[in-house]
C-alpha cells in the first residue's frame, strides 16, 4: 500500500509542479489585464540600445512613442538620426530627415512592417490574446511583472529567440522590451515619462 | 428493275408476314440493346478538326491556356477592407469535389522566400544591360543613401525584420530581381495587395479556382453552380460574388436547348399530331408516324457497335435530321390507301421514285464523310444507316401493314389532287417572279463564321464578364505564343527572343513570360560569368570600396556585410523550373510551361496577332501565335469552307443523280424545281432581311437540299401515273410535318436551333408549293 501512495505521489509531484506556475501567470495575466483594461491613449519616451554583432559599438537612440485605440501609433526616433513612422489602421507613412515629405506606405504590400506594426499594437494595447496566440509566455518576475515570450512560428524563431517584457508597477503599461535574436544580438527599449490617457494631438497620426 | 426487285420482295413476303414483323421487331430489339450500350461524349472534340491542320493544333494548345479552365470569381464591396475576409470566408467554403486549388491571391507571395531567392540569383538572371545600368545607378552618392537607409532601418523596429537583408544586399540589388517579376504577373490588371488579388480601384477582390468539372458536362455544371449558390451564403452582407468560367456558358446554352425544346416539341407534336389526324384519317397513319421512332432505334444501334464512344452533338442533330424520315413512309401509306391495286404492284411502281429520293438523301449526307470534324462523319454515318432503315422498312414492311382505304375515303384536296384545273400561267408568272426577287437579294447575303454567334450567351452572363474585364483585364481572353522544342535549351532560347520581341515593339504590352527569371541555360554561365567578372573588375571594385568606405562611416564593423560579399564570388547554381517551384513559383511554373510547350502571354490584339503573322521577318522561329479571337475566326473560316465545299459537292451529287434517274433534259429540270426554288428563296429572303448565313444554316441547307430534291423526284416520277393524287399528298403531308417539326423551331431562343428553323422554314417552305403547283404548271404547259 506505501509502496503504491509513493508510486502516486512521484508521479503527481510533476503535474503539480507544472499546473502551478501556468495558474500562476494566469492569475498574473488576468491581472494585467485588467489594470491595462482602461488605457486609451499612451504617450512616453524611449530611449533604444541595439547591441548588434554589425555594428563596432552599441547603437544608442531616443525617440518618443504614441499610442492611440485601437491601431494609432506613432514611432518617432529624434536621435542621432530624425526618423519615423506611422501607423493607422492598415496605412501609414515613414519620414526620414534626408527625405522630403512622409512616403505613405499600406501594410497590405509590406508584410515585414505589417509583422513588426502587430508587435507594437500588442505590447501597447496589453493584448494578452493576440501575445498568447504568437509566444509562448513565462513569468519571470511577479512586482513588477516580467515576461518571457518565446515565438511560437517557426519563420519567427529564425529570427527572434525570446522577448522579455517588463511592465510598471501597476501593470498599467510596458516599461521596457529586450528583443534575443537567435544569432545573440539584442536591443533593449526603456519606455519613460510615460503618460496614460492624455488627448493626442490628431494630427500625430 | 428496282421495281420489280421490290415487288418480288412483297411477294415473298406476303405469305410469311409474320416472320417478317418479328426480323423487325428483332432488328429494332437489337438497336435498343445497342442503344443502352451508348457512351456519350460531351465535349467540342466533334466540332473541331481532328486532322493535321493548323485549327486542329491551335485548339490543342488553347486547351492548355492557363486560364481557359479556370473558375473566376469576382468580388465586390463598396468597402475594400470587407474584402479579404469575405475571399476568405468564401474561398475555405469552396471545395472538392466541385472546386480544387483554390487562391485568392498569387501563391508566390505566401512566403518571404521569393525575395531572398531573388538576391541569392542576381548572377544568373542579371545581363550586361542590368550590369551596365546597376553600374550607372550605384554611384558613390546613390550607395551613401542606401547604406544610410539600411542603418536607419536598423535603428528602427523594422530593423529586427531587415538585418538579414541588409546583411546580404546592402546595395538593393534585389530590386533589379524584383523587375523580372513584373512579367509573371498572370492577372495583369490585378493589384496584389495583402496576398489577396484586387482590382485596381480597390473594390473588387479574385479568387481563381480549379474544377475536375468538364467545361461541356452540363449536368456537373449544373451542380457546381449550385454548390457555389451554397457556398456564397457565407459573405457579409453587402459582399456580392459573381462566377465566371465556361461551365455557366454549358449550362446557359444547355437550360436554353431544354427551354426551347420542351416548348418548340410540344407545339410540334401537337401540329404533326393534328396534320396526321387530318390527312392520314386512318389508324394505320399510326405505322408511318413509328417509322422515323424505329429508324431512330436502328441508326443509335449502329453507331453504338460502330463507334466507342458516340459525340452527343451525333445522337442530337442526327435524332432531329431523321425525324424527316418519314416521307418515304409516306408516300407508300398514300400510295397504298389511295389505290386498290395488286400491293405487290404499287409497290414496284413507287419503289423507283422512292429510292431515287433516298439515294440523293443519301447522297447529300454522303459528302459529310470526308469531313475533317469527326463529328460530322459520324453524323454522316448516323444519318445514313437512319435513312437506310427508313427506305427499307417503308418500302418493306410498311406494304404488308396499311390496308387500302374503303370507296370514297381517300383524301382528295381540290388544289393538288390531279386532274383539277390550275391557273397555270399565274403559278408560272409568280414563281418566276419569286425566284427574281430572290436573286436580287441573294447578293446580300453575308456570312457569319463565328464560333460565337452559334452559342446563347445570357445579358447577366455577359455582363458579369464584362465587369470582369473591367476590373482584372482579360486573363482568359489572352493570346499565347507558343515555343516547341524536344530540345529545352532551344525552347528556353526561343522563348527570350519572344519576350525580347515583345518588349521590343510592345513595350506598353502587359507580358506574361518565364524568359526573365529562366533563361537558357547558356546564357545563365554568361551572366554569371560577366557578374564576377563586373565585381573583381575596376566598377565592381569601386562600388565595393565605396560601400565599406560608407558602411565605415555609420559605425557598421568589417564583416557587416560579409554574406554580401559572399554571394558575390560564390556563384548560385543555376536557374531550373524546380528552383523556381522551391522559390514559390509552382503554379506559374506549371500555367507557363505546359506539355505543348512554353507559353507567353500576351493580350489578344491587333498589333500583337500581326506581330506574328507569318508574313512578318521579324518572328521568331519555331514560335506558333494562338490567339482566342484569331481562332474563334479561323474555326468559323474552317467550317465554312468545308461546309461551302459540302454544299457545292451535294449539289453535284444530286444533280448526278437526278440525271442518271431521268434521262431526259427535260424531266430533269423539273425535277429540280423543287430544290432551286427552295435555295434561292431562302438566301434571297435571308439577304433581304439580314438574317446572317451561320454555321448552322449551312447544316441545315444540307438537310434542305436532300429534301428538296426528294419532293422532286417524287412528283417528277410518280406524278403522272396512278398514284399521282397520292404523290400531291405525300409531299404535302411530308413537307408540313418537316415544317411543322423543324419549322417550328424558328421560335427557339437559342441561336441554333432558331437558324435551324429558319432555313428549314424558308427553304422548305418555298419547296412545297413549287413541288406541288410550279412542276404540274411547267409540265402541263409544256405538255
Amino acid at each position: 500500500m506505501n509502496y503504491l501512495l509513493w508510486f502516486l505521489l512521484f508521479f503527481s509531484l510533476p503535474l503539480t509542479v507544472w499546473a502551478e506556475p501556468t495558474a500562476e501567470l494566469d492569475r498574473v495575466l488576468s491581472a494585467l489585464e485588467r489594470s491595462a483594461a482602461g488605457i486609451e491613449t499612451l504617450a512616453s519616451d524611449f530611449t533604444q540600445e541595439k547591441h548588434l554583432e554589425i555594428f563596432r559599438e552599441t547603437l544608442v537612440s531616443t525617440g518618443r512613442f504614441y499610442f492611440a485605440k485601437p491601431d494609432k501609433l506613432r514611432w518617432e526616433t529624434t536621435a542621432p538620426v530624425t526618423s519615423g513612422f506611422l501607423l493607422n489602421g492598415s496605412g501609414g507613412k515613414r519620414w526620414h530627415q534626408r527625405a522630403g515629405a512622409p512616403v505613405p506606405f499600406d501594410l497590405g504590400r509590406e508584410p515585414g512592417m505589417k509583422l513588426i506594426a502587430e508587435q507594437l499594437l500588442a505590447w501597447a494595447r496589453v493584448d494578452l490574446d493576440w501575445l498568447r496566440s504568437h509566444y509562448a509566455m513565462t513569468l519571470v518576475e511577479e512586482h513588477p511583472v516580467a515576461l518571457r515570450l518565446m515565438p511560437r512560428q517557426e519563420g519567427a524563431r529564425d529570427f527572434l529567440d525570446h522577448l522579455l517584457i517588463r511592465f510598471d508597477t501597476e501593470g498599467r503599461h510596458v516599461a521596457s522590451v529586450e528583443v534575443h535574436e537567435a544569432g545573440g544580438d539584442r536591443t533593449l527599449i526603456h519606455f519613460s515619462a510615460t503618460l496614460l490617457n492624455q488627448p493626442l494631438d490628431p494630427s500625430l497620426f | 428493275m428496282l421495281g420489280a426487285f421490290f415487288s418480288a420482295l412483297y411477294r415473298f413476303w406476303a405469305p410469311r408476314r409474320f416472320l417478317l414483323f418479328a426480323l423487325t421487331l428483332l432488328l429494332l430489339g437489337g438497336g435498343l440493346a445497342g442503344l443502352s450500350q451508348l457512351q456519350v461524349r460531351e465535349d467540342i472534340e466533334a466540332l473541331l478538326p481532328d486532322d493535321l491542320s493548323q485549327v486542329a493544333a491551335d485548339f490543342r494548345r488553347l486547351r492548355e491556356a492557363p486560364f481557359a479552365r479556370k473558375i473566376l470569381i469576382h468580388l465586390r464591396d463598396s468597402d475594400p477592407a470587407a474584402l479579404p475576409d469575405a475571399a476568405d470566408r468564401l474561398a475555405a467554403a469552396l471545395g472538392p469535389p466541385y472546386f480544387t486549388r483554390v487562391m485568392t491571391g498569387p501563391a508566390s507571395l505566401d512566403t518571404a522566400r521569393l525575395p531572398q531567392w531573388l538576391a541569392e540569383n542576381l548572377a544568373n538572371l542579371l545581363d550586361g544591360d542590368d550590369l551596365d545600368r546597376l553600374a550607372a545607378a550605384l554611384t558613390p552618392e546613390r550607395i551613401d543613401i542606401l547604406v544610410e537607409t539600411a542603418y536607419r532601418q536598423l535603428l528602427s523596429p523594422e530593423g529586427w525584420v531587415m538585418k538579414g537583408m541588409v546583411r546580404r544586399d546592402p546595395l538593393d540589388l534585389r530590386v533589379y530581381g524584383l523587375e523580372k517579376l513584373r512579367y509573371v504577373n498572370p492577372i495583369g490588371q490585378a493589384r496584389i495587395d495583402g496576398g489577396y488579388f484586387h482590382s485596381a480601384d480597390g473594390r473588387g477582390a479574385l479568387i481563381v479556382a480549379d474544377s475536375p468539372v468538364s467545361l461541356t458536362d452540363s449536368q456537373g455544371a449544373e451542380r457546381l453552380l449550385a454548390a457555389f449558390d451554397e457556398a456564397r451564403t457565407v459573405l457579409p452582407p453587402g459582399v456580392t460574388a459573381t462566377l465566371v468560367s465556361g461551365h455557366r456558358h454549358t449550362l446557359a446554352n444547355a437550360t436554353a436547348i431544354k427551354g426551347d425544346l420542351a416548348r418548340v416539341l410540344s407545339l410540334s407534336f401537337l401540329a404533326v399530331l393534328a396534320i396526321y389526324l387530318f390527312f392520314l384519317r386512318s389508324w394505320q397513319g399510326v405505322f408511318v408516324f413509328l417509322v422515323p421512332s424505329a429508324i431512330l432505334l436502328v441508326a443509335s444501334g449502329v453507331i453504338a457497335l460502330a463507334y466507342d464512344q458516340v459525340f452527343a452533338v451525333t445522337l442530337g442533330f442526327g435524332g432531329v435530321l431523321l425525324g424527316i424520315a418519314d416521307e418515304y413512309a409516306m408516300h407508300i401509306y398514300f400510295a397504298c390507301r389511295g389505290s386498290g391495286r395488286e400491293r405487290a404492284e404499287l409497290v414496284g411502281e413507287v419503289a423507283g421514285p422512292v429510292t431515287g429520293g433516298a439515294l440523293a438523301t443519301l447522297a447529300s449526307f454522303a459528302v459529310m464523310l470526308v469531313s475533317s470534324l469527326p463529328g460530322q462523319r459520324q453524323l454522316a454515318i448516323y444519318a445514313m444507316t437512319g435513312i437506310v432503315a427508313a427506305l427499307l422498312l417503308s418500302l418493306v414492311v410498311l406494304p404488308h401493314l396499311v390496308r387500302p382505304a374503303p370507296a370514297g375515303g381517300a383524301l382528295r384536296l381540290p388544289l393538288f389532287s390531279g386532274g383539277q384545273r390550275r391557273p397555270r400561267k399565274t403559278i408560272v408568272a409568280l414563281w418566276l417572279a419569286l425566284l427574281a426577287v430572290s436573286a436580287l437579294f441573294v447578293g446580300d447575303l453575308r456570312f457569319d463564321g463565328e464560333l460565337r454567334a452559334m452559342s446563347l450567351i445570357p445579358e447577366e452572363l455577359r455582363q458579369a464578364e464584362h465587369d470582369l474585364r473591367q476590373a482584372f483585364g482579360d486573363p482568359r481572353g489572352q493570346a499565347m505564343a507558343v515555343v516547341e522544342d524536344a530540345d529545352s535549351e532551344v525552347a528556353l532560347a526561343r522563348n527570350r527572343e519572344v519576350f525580347r520581341l515583345l518588349r521590343a515593339r510592345l513595350p506598353e504590352v502587359a507580358i506574361v513570360s518565364l524568359a526573365p527569371l529562366l533563361p537558357p541555360a547558356a546564357d545563365q554561365r554568361r551572366n554569371a560569368e560577366n557578374w564576377r567578372a563586373f565585381w573583381t573588375g575596376k566598377e565592381g571594385r569601386r562600388i565595393l570600396a565605396d560601400l565599406e568606405a560608407a558602411g565605415a562611416r555609420l559605425g557598421f564593423s568589417a564583416q557587416a556585410f560579409a554574406p554580401f560579399h559572399a554571394g558575390l564570388t560564390e556563384l548560385p547554381p543555376p536557374v531550373t523550373p524546380d528552383s523556381l517551384r522551391q522559390a514559390g513559383l509552382g503554379p506559374l511554373v506549371d500555367a507557363l510551361m505546359v506539355k505543348s510547350g512554353m507559353l507567353t502571354l500576351v493580350p489578344d490584339s491587333a498589333e500583337a496577332r500581326e506581330l506574328f503573322a507569318g508574313e512578318n521577318p521579324a518572328r521568331p522561329a519555331g514560335v506558333h501565335f494562338v490567339s482566342p479571337t484569331g481562332f474563334g475566326t479561323e474555326v468559323g473560316a474552317a467550317i465554312q469552307r468545308d461546309f461551302s465545299r459540302y454544299l457545292l459537292l451535294s449539289l453535284l451529287l444530286v444533280l448526278a443523280l437526278v440525271v442518271v434517274i431521268f434521262r431526259d433534259r427535260r424531266r430533269i429540270l423539273l425535277a429540280l424545281v423543287p430544290v432551286v426554288t427552295g435555295l434561292l428563296a431562302m438566301f434571297g429572303i435571308m439577304g433581304a432581311l439580314d438574317i446572317p448565313f451561320n454555321l448552322f444554316n449551312i447544316v441545315a441547307t444540307v438537310l434542305v437540299i436532300g429534301l428538296c430534291v426528294d419532293y422532286g423526284i417524287f412528283m417528277v416520277g410518280n406524278g403522272t401515273g396512278a398514284g399521282a393524287a397520292g404523290v400531291d399528298l405525300s409531299v404535302l403531308v411530308s413537307g408540313l410535318t418537316t415544317l411543322a417539326g423543324f419549322g417550328v423551331l424558328v421560335l427557339a431562343r437559342h441561336p441554333a436551333l432558331h437558324s435551324i428553323g429558319v432555313t428549314v422554314l424558308l427553304g422548305i417552305g418555298a419547296a412545297i408549293p413549287a413541288a406541288l403547283w410550279v412542276i404540274p404548271a411547267l409540265r402541263g404547259e409544256r405538255e
